[in-house]
């Protein structure tokens, strides 16, 4: 990449963008519909009765779901800016063409109930010198999204990396 | 109905978890991407998925996560507690794909009062690993 953008890139590092509000607080009928495709019997998400006598006291949401709550509403569009996102389309407009998903990890800390508002922040934590690839040739990307709950908790942190790539030919 | 939990005290390092299979259908590829609030079209329309380069529509992200989640703790019972994921990802799910999910326990361990297993685990379809990586899960002792 022309040394140009690759420092342009590297001072966005540190960019930060939210906190965007989850559009719904987390609810049941979203913790059935996930249940259901996932096909994910655990009673924690779905038998009241159940989750009463657990450590919770009461439902919980699957905590892989955190990011279903925060995601963007299909209508009407909302502008939700996103370090990453601009860190892929600069280099997009330099010439790397290809982006894939290359590794992702969230940690929780706190679970999820229904009646919980969640918002995110995402920061942009890093972006690697040029590496070449079975793919090709690019740079990996990596952002990282910060879930917290009403009370200001910490429910989960979620690093997420794309390879923005020249395909190899 | 009753459920079963895995007790840290019985559990070993190198210890196989059981396999499972599940026929991803287009169905599927659908209700997990809506489920999971993903509206990208390369997720349930299939020229919108030809036109980026895909022979079909195919799984989402998110959803990889909630099948792993769902794998582990159908294994562990609803008191063994996810901690952490981390995936790798490789080859995309495609309808009609057989995703089969594995794991082995790589590391057992305390941390502080918290009693943890380190699972890796490995989802595969025909065309090679879907996606691989490891999770942290807490389990509940006999103690």
């Amino acid at each position: 990449m022309s040394q140009d953008v690759y420092e342009k890139l590297q001072a966005m590092v540190g960019e930060e963008a939210g906190p965007f509000e989850a559009p719904n607080a987390v609810n049941e009928a979203m913790i059935r519909h996930w249940c259901e495709a996932m096909e994910d019997g655990n009673p924690l998400y779905s038998d009241e009765e159940y989750a009463k006598k657990s450590k919770y006291g009461g439902v919980i949401a699957p905590p892989q779901m955190v990011q279903a709550y925060c995601m963007p509403p299909l209508w009407p569009k909302k502008e939700m800016p996103d370090p990453q996102a601009k860190a892929v389309q600069m280099m997009h407009e330099a010439g790397y063409h290809g982006v894939v998903a290359t590794t992702t990890s969230q940690e929780y800390f706190h679970p999820m109930r229904p009646g919980d508002r969640l918002s995110y922040k995402i920061q942009l934590v890093s972006v690697s010198p040029e590496k070449t690839t079975r793919l090709g040739t690019g740079h990996f990307i990596t952002s990282e999204y910060t879930y917290i709950n009403q009370n200001g908790e910490v429910v989960c942190i979620q690093p997420f990396t794309v390879l923005k790539f020249k395909p190899a030919m | 109905m009753s459920w079963k939990s895995i007790y840290w005290d019985d559990v070993g390092e190198d210890d196989e978890l059981p396999t499972q299979t599940r026929e991803i259908t287009r169905t599927t590829i659908v209700a997990t991407a809506i489920a999971t609030r993903d509206f990208t079209p390369v997720h349930h329309d299939h020229e919108a998925a030809q036109r980026e380069g895909a022979t079909d529509i195919f799984l989402n992200i998110l959803s990889t996560g909630g099948f792993i989640g769902k794998y582990l703790t159908d294994w562990s019972g609803p008191e063994g507690e996810l901690k952490k994921i981390t995936i790798r990802l490789g080859a995309t799910v495609f309808p009609g794909d057989i995703l089969t999910s594995g794991g082995k326990i790589a590391k057992k361990y305390t941390d502080g009062d918290k009693h943890l297993v380190d699972v890796d685990f490995n989802f595969t379809v025909p065309m090679g690993p879907h996606a691989w990586g490891t999770a942290t899960v807490a389990l509940p002792t006999k103690g």
